[in-house]
């Protein structure tokens, strides 16, 4: 049973990443210094992922990818530049100062194959079988209906379609005081 | 966990493919966590805990080809 309302947590969330100021610090954590060279880098200092599901999705030219919780843009681009003029990424995001500010970065990037769409994990604003790819990084755990949010994932995915998803796991227990902070919703 | 959610609603082949350890010093590079949190957790988390208590992890998986999603 979570600790907090599906509205709660949206609040909690946008909230905090609308205000959102970046560092590198956790790009650098996760990403080759390569790759963030070619990136805008406003889409660097605020990259707020938790791993690097696009290395581990097996894009290649010409897929459609969804990248769900796509933030300022920086795993979209990635991915953007891996599938190619004739691929398509679209990156989705339920917070409109983010995708502001992805689309600021996917414009100084000149990516024309990157769409961004506000919606929601839980609801996908597309119709069944829409993308090759799914890739999301440290989205799925700020979700309070997880399992809703990936059943909307397979649903529009067409069939032999992947999902390469970045999450935070716990391997224990936590104490009950620290479940019920707000900022606790994250793992 | 992950995975097994994965399974039940309908994807096949899933699998962790990247696991690693993910501290406090982690968490305390996102906006998220502010440091007044990041204090608390210090109080009420053992501090044998902070080194695998939580994991970050890349889950990746297919939707089968001959089968319909399960709401």
């Amino acid at each position: 049973m979570p600790y907090f309302s599906d509205a709660d947590a949206r609040t909690i969330i946008s909230t905090t990443y609308e205000k959102a100021q970046g560092s590198r610090a956790v790009a650098a954590m996760l990403y080759a210094p390569e790759e963030l060279a070619v990136l805008p880098p406003g889409a660097v200092a605020l990259a707020f992922g938790v791993n690097h599901p696009v290395r581990h999705a097996g894009l290649v030219r010409g897929e459609r990818v969804l990248d769900i919780g796509c933030g300022a843009g920086i795993d979209t681009l990635l991915a953007a530049r891996v599938v190619g003029s004739h691929g398509r990424v679209v990156g989705l995001d339920m917070t409109p100062a983010m995708l502001d500010r992805a689309r600021g970065h996917v414009a100084e990037a000149g990516a024309d194959n990157i769409e961004l769409r506000e919606g929601l994990m839980e609801a996908l604003p597309f119709p069944d079988e829409s993308f090759d790819v799914i890739v999301s990084n440290g989205v799925l755990n700020l979700s309070t209906r997880k399992s809703r949010a990936l059943a909307e994932m397979l649903r529009v995915l067409r069939p032999g379609g992947r999902v390469a998803l970045g999450d935070l796991v716990l391997t224990d227990t936590l104490p009950e005081a620290l479940m019920k902070d707000p900022t606790a919703l994250a793992v | 966990m992950l995975r097994k959610k994965l399974f039940n609603v309908g994807f096949e082949a899933v699998a962790t493919v990247d696991r690693r350890p993910f501290r406090l010093a982690d968490l305390a590079r996102y906006p998220l966590f502010p440091p007044e949190f990041l204090d608390f957790v210090r109080r009420v988390l053992p501090s044998e805990l902070d080194h695998d208590i939580v994991q970050t992890v890349v889950v990746t998986g297919r939707r089968p080809i001959s089968s319909t999603p399960r709401a």
